[in-house]
């Protein structure tokens, strides 16, 4: 994967804040939706991030509603993964459902800065920074070959055309 | 090994052996889409599956429940998606007329012990009120649900707390809630599975059960039960009349990640300040802040109990000129049973609002919003910023938002 640089925000990011309930209801272009990630938050997000930047942050990371809207915008924005203390569950899905990758790592999310460069491993599990390089347990297996077949929707519509999804 | 009661749901609906950290996929007796996120799954459903029918129609829903009637352009439209899409696969849509989704499913008795639901709310997981396995989830994972009847689920661990002492008016089921999410804030809950146990969750009626079960999802848990517990009552089968509750117990020997016990003698009422359910008071430390208005509803605090306790506060007093109380029942039959037993008197009487069934203000829906530097007292589940508008809400009881509105500053039942 390529370098890219870091967002770095706190505990509790939720998703009203990622993505503004009143444009839950429309069905926007995705240029839109990123336009409009972090508004209520970080109003520069939306106007400096680049393709390729990362999301590191605190515990909790995508609390709140349901909305996939809240994974779908960030992707939309160009971020490469989300490294976090912890992760909200639905968000968590979400994210993997939309092949997002999302890598708890409690170490890499406090020590890593804010605006910092930098690249991850994935087939090898590591996170490279300036402050040096971390470690994280990789995916179970059925949840890599989700994120790997580009989101459950792929993943799945093979299965179901086998009849292989369990009983 | 025994099981903790969630492996065990999860257990008879999947395939292999259950066990923390395993991923199963999970068979579903019930899927729903609501009015929010629905339209998006429709537009999945038909961009990935075109005209191909759901699994099973009979155990697939749509319920309307946060712009009830619809009161933008938008939603108007989202709900006709919905509405045509559901006709043509000839699934059953509970309509703008009946109420929060989630409670439906329980007054219909979709939701019951052991069975499994999903949803796109994220407080679905308040169905652990009446032991079931539930989750809300994305537009694509309930797609997916949609048309395969099932999910993917990794089994969690499952935590034990144990609540020592009762509660007594005017501390309620919500204030027992407000204590436990102090107690639990964001972490220790995080991920897991919940189990309730002590006097003050086992002698809950269903209608606190539901509050302290809604509010898991603040804890940043999977879900919560309260395996030990009564029947329902007559009231409350009037209420539920078509679901049959019962206690599901977790097996003996079953394992628990983490224990913990929390003390709830002499719990007074509580209230959570902005902007987060985890920052709880007691209201005898908030008693100097001015309150522009409240709101008794949502999917926590919208059963008719509920409208008892507000009413028992406002019966022969006035909600204070210039404060705006806003009711919302979370369904058409709780509306019915507050006629019925001339509860809505009281409350209409005192000077509130009382609008038709509904979430409220939760995601932009109609009744609750707030604008910037109004102050609102809300039985709801969530006050992050921005979440009911611009003003700044603080969460309570039913009986301390009643009690707010009347002297037009936090209160305490005891104040008025």
């Amino acid at each position: 994967m390529k370098k890219g640089k870091v967002w770095k925000y706190g505990d509790n990011v939720n998703t009203d804040v990622i993505y503004p309930g009143k444009y839950t209801y429309s069905m926007l272009e995705p240029d839109e939706m990123a336009s409009h990630a972090l508004e209520d938050l970080d109003p520069e997000f939306a106007k400096n991030v680049n393709p390729g930047d990362f999301i590191v942050a605190g515990r909790n990371f995508g609390c709140g509603s349901s909305r996939e809207q809240a994974a779908t915008c960030l992707k939309y924005a160009g971020i490469q993964a989300i490294i976090a203390k912890s992760f909200a569950r639905i968000f968590f899905r979400n994210a993997i459902n939309q092949g997002l990758p999302v890598i708890q790592s409690e170490e890499a999310a406090r020590t890593i800065e804010g605006g910092e460069e930098i690249r991850i491993d994935f087939s090898k599990g590591k996170i490279r920074s300036q402050k040096g390089d971390f470690t994280f347990s990789p995916y179970p297996a059925s949840v890599m070959e989700i994120i790997k077949a580009g989101g459950l929707i792929p993943y799945t519509k093979e299965k179901i055309k086998r009849g292989k999804l369990g009983k | 090994m025994g099981k903790t009661v969630i492996e065990k749901i999860l257990q008879s609906h999947s395939e292999g052996r259950t066990e923390p950290g395993k991923i199963v996929w999970v068979d579903l007796d019930v899927r729903s889409a609501r009015d929010f996120g629905g339209p998006n799954v429709v537009k999945n459903f038909q961009r990935e599956y075109g005209d191909a029918p759901v699994a099973d129609k009979e155990k697939t829903f749509f319920t309307f429940d946060l712009s009830v009637p619809a009161c933008t352009r938008k939603y108007a439209e989202n709900q006709q998606i919905c509405r045509k899409f559901a006709r043509k696969q000839g699934i059953k849509v509970f309509d703008v007329d009946k109420g929060i989704g989630s409670h439906i499913l329980m007054e219909e008795g979709l939701a019951s012990p052991g069975k499994t639901v999903v949803g796109t709310d994220s407080h679905l997981n308040i169905l652990g009120a009446v032991n079931c396995f539930s989750q809300g989830m994305g537009d694509v994972d309930i797609t997916f649900a949609f048309k395969s009847g099932k999910i993917w689920f990794e089994v969690p661990e499952t935590m034990k707390v144990q609540l020592e002492g009762q509660i007594r008016w005017p501390a309620t089921a919500k204030d027992l809630t407000l204590c436990i999410l102090k107690h639990m804030g964001t972490q220790k809950a995080a991920l897991k599975a919940v189990e309730f146990y002590g006097e003050a969750v086992e002698n809950l009626s269903l209608a606190g059960r539901i509050t302290l079960c809604s509010m898991e999802t603040e804890m940043a848990g999977i879900t919560g039960f309260i395996p030990r517990g009564k029947r329902l009552s007559s009231e409350e089968r009037k209420e539920f009349p078509r679901l049959s509750f019962s206690p599901l117990h977790a097996e003996r020997g079953a394992h628990y990640s983490d224990e913990c016990t929390i003390d709830v003698h002499n719990l007074n009422p509580q209230v959570a300040v902005p902007f987060s359910p985890t920052r709880v008071q007691s209201v005898s430390e908030l008693k100097n802040i001015h309150v522009d208005s409240g709101f008794i509803g949502s999917c926590t605090n919208g059963r008719v109990e509920d409208f008892k306790a507000a009413a028992q506060v406002l019966k022969g007093r006035k909600v204070k000129p210039g404060i705006m109380l806003k009711l919302v029942p979370a369904t058409r039959r709780v509306y019915e049973r507050l006629l019925q037993e001339g509860i809505l008197e009281i409350l209409f009487e005192s000077g509130a609002i009382v609008s038709n069934p509904g979430c409220g203000g939760c995601a932009e829906g109609h009744i609750g919003l707030t604008g910037s530097g109004e102050v609102q007292i809300s039985t709801g589940n969530r006050n992050f910023a921005g979440k009911q508008g611009r003003g700044e809400i603080y969460l309570a009881s039913p009986a301390v938002v009643a009690a707010s509105c009347v002297k037009g500053r936090i209160a305490s039942p005891e104040d008025v």
